[in-house]
């Protein structure tokens, strides 16, 4: 692969990365706070398996710009700025109800598990490979999500109300899932990554329908002005501050 | 009740329970709460209600079961052979009610004494599908998860502290 597609490469994975570690960090802070202790105990795992993830594609994308895949990674988690994630906004949002947090987590395994296939075929093998091994376990995640859909939506009125609003305030930051990742249009061209907006197309048809026979009430609203992964919500420096605390009290300790 | 196999050649065994509203939330329960990280090539659930046991002391002090026509349908049978095992599968009998299941259990296995026997009818258990054990079990298994003897913070404070000693 030539030096220019490889850094675009790069710039790619570390923003796919950037999602997982921020959706998985959103998770991990219901350790302790779950409404039951068995999901209390399945978003602990589905925080691990996100944040395990984020690391795989770190590794990719420090191996691709030539740099040490034992230490870049950290590097890019706890020495960025929060203005250098590339992460899209729906996963920084704060984690809110559970309704929320379910329905957020519904929302992207969706999407994950169409680019998760696509880029189980992709022509860069060693993307693929990690791909599809990832997909293993997100249509783990993606089943569980799914489970809990319905049953809120169609479950007390409470929980009816609870998930359509979380609804209606996730359904503008998940047209973020359209946008194109950084370096998307050439690498897309060359076979090495899918369209996002084609897998948006299928995303919005498939999860539009199961949302509406979970009883919710989709409302095709316009997107946000701003998808782009340079522009972040007021919620992430917090996040990013939280993260990397401890790192940055001594950043040459040792782990 | 959660019930989980091990290896292929190993007894489905009895391992906890869940709280969950219904089967497919108790599966997925299941595998969240006791499959993550040991080995396991299936899982079962299995109502709490639908179980029933009779102790050694229980048989003991039973009626003879009820042996009238009834329509007679599959039980699983599990055993508990000391307090600290886990009940784990037997085999399979035909009965017309869950204590027609035991006798017929007693009569089956007589070289088996075990201290609780546990019967369940085979329709009221949710197996994974066999399609959905790749997700469900594959991710343990390539995992590395850090012993805690390696994380060296234990001996590096200990080194920190000597070193403080001689200073």
């Amino acid at each position: 692969m030539e030096r220019a597609r490889q850094y675009a490469l790069s710039g790619y994975l570390i923003a796919l990365a950037d999602d997982e570690l921020i959706l998985g960090h959103r998770d991990s802070e219901w350790t302790g706070h779950a409404p039951i202790l068995e999901e209390d105990i399945a978003f602990a795992n589905l925080a691990l398996d996100e944040i395990g993830h984020a690391k795989l594609w770190y590794e990719l994308g420090a191996d691709l710009l030539g740099q040490d895949k034992t230490t870049y990674p950290d590097r890019l988690v706890y020495f960025r700025e929060p203005a250098q994630f590339r992460n899209m906004q729906l996963v920084e949002l704060p984690k809110g109800d559970w309704a929320f947090s379910t329905l957020r987590q519904y929302l992207f395994d969706a999407f994950e598990a169409l680019r998760l296939e696509a880029l189980s075929q992709s022509s860069y093998t060693p993307l693929a490979e990690i791909a599809a091994r990832i997909r293993t376990e997100e249509l783990y995640h993606l089943r569980h999500s799914q489970a809990w859909v319905p049953r809120l939506g169609l479950g007390t009125e409470e929980s009816h109300a609870r998930m359509q609003a979380a609804l209606d305030a996730l359904w503008p930051y998940a047209q973020g899932l359209a946008a194109p990742l950084p370096g998307e249009q050439d690498l897309h061209a060359a076979g090495i990554v899918p369209s996002s907006a084609a897998l948006f197309e299928r995303w919005s048809g498939e999860v539009s329908q199961f949302l509406v026979e979970a009883g919710l009430q989709v409302e095709l609203r316009s997107p946000l002005a701003d998808m782009h992964r340079s522009s972040h919500s007021e919620h992430l420096p917090a996040l990013i501050h939280d993260l990397q605390s401890v790192a940055r009290l001594d950043p040459e300790a040792i782990w | 009740m959660v019930f989980q196999q091990e290896g292929p050649d190993q007894p489905v065994v009895h391992n906890g329970t869940v709280h969950a509203p219904d089967a497919e939330l108790a599966m997925l329960n299941a595998r969240d709460v006791f499959v993550r990280r040991p080995e396991a090539v299936a899982l079962w659930v299995v109502p709490a209600d639908a179980i029933f046991t009779q102790t050694q002391e229980e048989l003991a002090k039973a009626e003879p079961a009820d042996q009238a026509a009834s329509e007679l349908s599959d039980y699983y049978v599990f055993a508990k052979f000391s307090q600290q095992a886990q009940c784990r599968q037997v085999g399979q009998v035909q009965a017309g009610s869950p204590q027609a299941a035991v006798q017929a259990a007693i009569a089956t296995f007589a070289d088996k004494q075990p201290l609780w026997w546990w019967v369940f009818p085979a329709s009221a258990v949710l197996k994974n599908e066999s399609s959905e054990a790749e997700p469900m079990f594959s991710a343990a298994r390539y995992k590395t998860y850090k012993d805690q003897a390696e994380y060296p913070v234990v001996t590096m404070m200990r080194a920190l502290r000597d070193k403080g000693r001689l200073d």
